[in-house]
């Protein structure tokens, strides 16, 4: 069987194996977009909240972490009507940079929201803290 | 910001126009992120920022005027190209063939390039063109399978209007997977029955 398959294989003209080779850039392709397809569902699946991107507006922030949106436009000294802008418009007019905005969004965010599922904390370290066994 | 992010921020800004505008030229053949769009749009109508059937209305038929501009240019365009190149080729008797492919397969081909095989749409309008395939049968396909994708797609963004990003960056790359999947199964099938009936031909006279 393997001998058959090894004759067939040394009987194949150009245009065969060019079959064979885009074949394999085609399997290739697919299996690393697959692969990049289910490492985002999987990073999905464990993290519910996406980050923060500069296209957003405060309305879409406050709506996929489940916040009013009045804490968030306080936050950013913003007036409490609805504002379209996306989020780098707001930080270039106020002066600031993106990774401000975001800090500023997460930490109200973390205040503004009900402790159960309980918000993921930044590590505090604390000297004096005994470990648990 | 990304390309995609101006997009969303676009979208966000001008509403409608930019997602008429965006859906077009995509639909022409530039390779902008329509199914990002599309579950943008559901999220916006989630949150109450648009209307449901505008968001339907608005982006069914903007996809389907790109679709039709791709399929006029092919045919009263291209057609002409390829009737000259082919005649000096001598190339006649592969083009009626795949003519005659194109009709048979038309209709499914065109519908399903609409929302499943999303990156094979423009060439699809370019070949129904060119083939001459009907253009009430093809305006038909087009209309139905873009109505059927605006409609899967905003759906989507309306019941994970929180994840518009993560549903995105799973979706872009959807349509590649199942492209490849198609074109390696075909490219499989076609080596193995090179492998069933090996060449004679190198030893055989000419």
């Amino acid at each position: 069987m393997r001998f058959k398959l090894i004759s067939a294989l040394k009987e194949f003209r150009w245009h065969q194996w060019l079959v064979v080779g885009v074949f394999l850039l085609v399997a290739g392709f697919t299996t690393y977009k697959a692969v990049n397809m289910a490492r985002r569902m999987i990073y999905w699946h464990a993290h519910h909240d996406e980050p923060i991107h500069g296209w957003m507006n405060v309305g879409y922030v406050a709506h996929s972490y489940r916040v009013p949106p009045d804490v968030l436009y306080l936050a950013l000294d913003l007036p409490q009507t609805p504002d379209k802008r996306p989020l780098r418009d707001i930080a270039k007019v106020q002066h600031r940079s993106m990774d401000d905005i975001r800090t500023i969004l997460q930490e109200v965010i973390i205040r503004a929201r009900p402790p159960n599922p309980p918000p993921p904390l930044p590590p505090n370290p604390s000297p004096n803290s005994e470990r648990s066994p | 910001m990304s390309f995609t992010d101006e997009l969303l921020a676009a979208f966000l800004l001008y509403g409608m126009p930019a997602l008429f505008g965006v859906l077009v030229i995509s639909s022409i053949g530039v390779p902008f992120p329509v199914c990002l769009m599309l579950v943008a749009a559901g999220s916006f109508v989630a949150q109450g920022e648009m209307k449901l059937w505008q968001v339907i209305i608005v982006a069914s038929t903007a996809s389907v005027l790109g679709d039709q501009i791709g399929y006029g240019v092919a045919r009263w365009g291209g057609r002409l190209l390829v009737a000259r190149i082919s005649h000096r080729m001598g190339w006649e008797v592969r083009i009626l063939k795949a003519e005659a492919h194109a009709k048979r397969w038309g209709a499914l081909g065109i519908f399903l390039s609409r929302w499943l095989v999303t990156p094979l749409g423009p060439w699809l309008n370019v070949t129904s063109g060119i083939a001459e395939y009907s253009w009430l049968r093809f305006l038909l396909w087009d209309a139905l399978g873009n109505l059927f994708g605006v409609v899967m797609f905003v759906t989507l963004g309306y019941f994970f209007s929180g994840q518009v990003q993560a549903m995105a960056d799973i979706l872009g790359d959807l349509p590649w997977v199942i492209l490849g999947f198609v074109v390696a199964v075909i490219l499989g099938w076609k080596i193995v029955q090179y492998l069933r009936t090996p060449n004679t031909g190198a030893a055989a006279p000419a």
